[in-house]
């Protein structure tokens, strides 16, 4: 109770308009999240694997973004080359590393991606340096814009919308191309697939290489946010588990609203208690944990 | 998944006498090599991080190796064991025996509250709801500066004299501080060879060879690995709280989750679910990191890639080839 | 509800919903004690859902399940061993990498202690005896220190059986005991279920019908998620809509 004048000033000083741009900025931050999660839910969905070098994917995606604006490359091309560039890499991962684990038991590809992993912070480092760098927002997309409550970053919009695209992208894909149903029904029964003839470890190395690409190019939009280093990877990961926990493992909804929801939790609780932001997001998984354990949108039987 | 090379011979007759005996006398036998190890180190200070991270991984090993539940969240406890020791001596005065003690039960404890939430998941869940909290834990660690120093450490965890029953020993001299813990973890190794023999023991190895049969058989599998994951918290804390007294400070890098990925590391490579075998991997892993060390800053790249080829192609690992390949 | 000391299982109107697909549908039946009552039914009628039911590896949807008069719905499944309901697997399911003897020593186990930490298990001499007896009961005394998953499918049945009488249980609940068996191995398991039957209440669930026709006292015919018929082997065989059931697909 000794905090309470504290608390009373800085209460006074949050106004309506306050809180709305905050949860604006949460929605931005969640973004990320929703970018990472999506990946690692259907890289799990698909093939049962936790891909623990995903945080790595992330990282590598600011860093080859990094060194493409530095050769001279022209942001908007980034924005595709990144996501090629590291989904490439994860197509090579799977074909030539996590294949041979299929069938061996599920911990396998989780502990291997989580040493590949090492490997990715390390290389990272010997090329760029152990030390990070600071990214520039794109020209075009500094300043700020009115968005009703008040002045907002327009990167941070930016951020928003090309996750809205992806999302929408990743939806008509699934819903609209036949890879898109051989995936769905995979997700939900890989004999399915077999049955139906379909050359299933094809899509396993489609759906590694698309996870790991977006999971680059939410790297890529994070770096202006805060900046590139080597073990950026690390603690988003964590949070990342924290969203598909708590959105359901295997569900791209699920993944979708529990990325923005965190993003908004950490937000709030960083306007009000800043020390607590971190820990709040882990908070809401152990509330889930106890209420729901499968998630928002997981399937009971998933858990075991 | 499992590793289960030791327990074939607890549970068949052995083809050969000698195995058995050295089976029956596991505890005994690393006993003595632990005793004569120092011998064959060249520096002290590393005998006794081998001796600590052994244990750390012994504490892990009991939970992956024969529970076959893989998390990725053991540096909550460690870092509970090694904080909670340096707390009480730092904060409190208490004496280096009392700091040890109640750094196992707080490691326990923190798996205690880990595992009430996380316990509720369970296979592949489980290590990424791990992680989750022992991130947390780091935060709140890191944060609370007042009891743990935040960013740069617990400082002055100083124990210099050890009396043990009228027997006065300098612990600043080497060899001392490396058979006090020698001690420390053969009494722990005595402790976890009678869990392993006990009908708990047997209730573990059912439990990760076949869960619904467990269940159907009537065991409250739930139940079984939360205290499978407590018993692993107090291993781990004890490992912990050596480190406090053995390093004189708790550095915030001991609850980062790369702590955690040590211990996976170690286990994995010294052969999960054998009971030496974390000792061995241990050793091997933190001599490797001197050698490598030397010649170059990049050692985690090293060890990324030794940690994958031991993945790919040597998922038994050291100690558990070995057993593997004396069997036949 | 009255206690009636003849009726050991009855299950008041238990329905089971997956999502929306209904496998059950309000089904009501007495068990008798010491009887060998058979579960039958087509592929699909809902058999191993109502098998579960019984068994507790999950609730039902809707309606109770009493044993021996006292209401047992969404009791933990480990809870069953203890009340003395054991049960047998569809898919064969022992502890692969433990001994034949290790399998049903862990099992009587259960009845004893769990948590115990600090004895040997060596000492426990009753519960190896246990085991051995047990191992004579089901025909593999001479496989007593053999690797369970390296056993021949039948024996790791008989196994399976094995473990669940280790918990002397008043009902002994068997899904498709017989499923991928050989003629011979089929006819050792029927002799086997025979025998048990004579100290304890068994129910079995079977996808084929001739089978189990010369041993249970009763039988349950199940049919859509339905209750098509119930009675005695005579009774069955003479239904009109069984027959339909049953014959009815050779007209397809």
């Amino acid at each position: 109770m000794w905090r309470a004048p504290l608390q009373g000033n800085s209460m006074a000083g949050l106004s309506l308009e306050l809180i709305g741009l905050q949860l604006f900025a949460g929605l931005a931050l969640g973004s990320v999240y929703v970018l990472l999660a999506i990946g690692l839910s259907l890289i799990f969905g698909m093939l049962t694997v936790v891909n623990f070098a995903h945080g790595a994917f992330f990282m590598l995606g600011a860093y080859v973004g990094l060194w493409l604006l530095s050769i001279g490359v022209n942001f908007w091309i980034c924005l595709v080359a990144v996501p090629l560039i590291v989904g490439g890499f994860g197509l090579a991962v799977e074909r030539v590393l996590i294949r041979p684990l299929y069938g061996r038991g599920i911990d396998y590809p989780l502990l291997l991606t989580f040493g590949l992993s090492y490997i990715i912070i390390e290389l990272v480092r010997i090329v760029f340096g152990k030390s990070g760098y600071p990214v520039d927002t794109p020209a075009l997309l500094q300043g700020a814009v009115d968005i009703g409550v008040g002045y907002f970053p327009l990167y941070r919009l930016f951020v928003m919308a090309v996750t809205g695209v992806i999302l929408i992208g990743l939806w008509l894909f699934l819903e609209r191309t036949s890879y898109g149903l051989i995936i769905r029904a995979g997700a939900r029964d890989p004999q399915i697939v077999r049955v139906l003839g379909v050359n299933i470890a094809r899509v396993w190395l489609m759906v590694f290489g698309l996870g790991c690409g977006i999971a680059g190019l939410g790297g890529l939009l994070a770096a202006p946010l805060q900046g590139v280093i080597p073990e950026m990877g690390g603690p988003i990961l964590a949070e990342a588990f924290v969203v598909t926990v708590v959105g359901g493992m295997g569900s791209l909804l699920g993944a979708v609203l529990a990325g923005l929801l965190v993003g908004v939790v950490v937000s709030i609780t960083s306007l009000f208690a800043p020390e607590m932001a971190k820990v709040a997001i882990f908070a809401l998984m152990a509330v889930v944990l106890l209420i729901r354990p499968q998630g928002f949108f997981g399937r009971a039987g998933l858990m075991s | 998944m499992t590793y289960t090379v030791e327990k074939a011979a607890m549970t068949r007759l052995p083809k050969d006498g000698l195995m058995d005996m050295a089976y029956r006398h596991r505890v005994l036998l690393s006993a003595v090599f632990l005793l004569v190890f120092p011998l064959l180190v060249p520096f002290k200070a590393l005998a006794v991080n081998i001796l600590i991270y052994g244990l750390y991984a012994l504490g892990f090993n009991l939970l992956f190796g024969y529970l076959g539940l893989l998390s990725f969240g053991h540096s909550a406890l460690f870092g509970a064991g090694s904080y909670a020791c340096g707390i009480l001596l730092v904060h409190y005065g208490m004496p280096w025996w009392a700091g040890l003690l109640l750094g196992t039960v707080a490691g326990g404890a923190m798996a205690g509250i880990i595992g009430m939430f996380a316990i509720r998941t369970s296979g592949i869940y489980f290590a990424m709801v791990t992680l989750a909290l022992s991130q947390c834990v780091y935060y709140i660690f890191y944060q609370a500066t007042g009891l743990t120093g935040g960013e740069n450490g617990l400082r002055g965890v100083n124990v210099s004299d050890i009396s043990i029953f009228g027997l006065h020993l300098y612990f600043v001299d080497p060899v001392t501080r490396y058979y006090v813990v020698a001690a420390c973890v053969i009494l722990a190794l005595f402790f976890l060879s009678r869990i392993l023999a006990s009908p708990f023991g047997a209730v573990i190895e059912a439990t990760r060879e076949n869960e619904a049969r467990a269940r159907a058989s009537g065991y409250d599998v739930r139940r079984v690995r939360l205290v499978t994951f407590i018993l692993s918290g107090g291993f781990c804390g004890l490992a912990g709280a050596l480190q406090a007294i053995h390093l004189s400070i708790v550095p915030i890098e001991t609850m980062h989750y790369e702590t955690s990925g040590l211990v996976v590391m170690m286990a994995l490579l010294g052969g999960m679910g054998t009971f030496f075998g974390p000792f061995i991997g241990a050793a091997v892993f933190l001599l490797l990191e001197n050698v490598v060390s030397l010649w170059t800053v990049h050692w985690q790249l090293f060890v990324g890639a030794v940690f994958v080829l031991c993945v790919l192609f040597f998922p038994r690992g050291i100690w558990g080839s070995v057993l593997h390949w004396v069997k036949k | 509800m009255t206690v009636d000391a003849d009726i050991i299982l009855r299950t008041e109107s238990v329905g089971k919903r997956f999502g929306g697909f209904t496998a059950l549908r309000d089904i009501t039946v007495d068990f008798r004690r010491g009887a060998i009552t058979s579960i039958i039914g087509p592929n699909g009628a809902g058999k191993s859902t109502y098998f579960n039911l019984l068994s507790g590896a999950f609730p039902p949807s809707s309606g109770r399940v009493f044993f021996e008069g006292s209401d047992v719905t969404g009791t933990p499944q480990h809870r069953f061993a203890h009340m003395g309901i054991a049960k047998s697997f569809q898919i064969t399911n022992v502890f692969p990498q433990l001994t034949t003897h290790e399998n049903i020593r862990v099992a009587a186990q259960a009845l004893q202690t769990c948590f115990d930490m600090w004895r040997p298990r060596a000492a426990m001499k009753q519960l190896s005896e246990v085991a051995d007896d047990l191992l004579v009961l089901v025909g593999l005394d001479d496989r007593r220190d053999r690797i369970a998953g390296t056993l021949a499918h039948g024996e790791q049945r008989a196994l399976e059986i094995g473990m669940a009488l280790a918990s002397r249980p008043r009902l002994l609940l068997l899904d498709e005991p017989t499923a991928g068996m050989s003629p011979e191995e089929t006819r050792i398991m029927m002799d086997l279920i025979v025998k048990l039957a004579s100290e304890r209440t068994v129910i079995l669930v079977e996808h084929k019908m001739k089978l189990v026709m010369g041993i249970s006292d009763r039988l349950l015919v199940l049919h859509h998620g339905e209750l098509l018929a119930e009675g005695t082997p005579d009774e069955i065989r003479s239904n009109e809509l069984v027959k339909r059931v049953y014959l009815g697909k050779r007209e397809h």
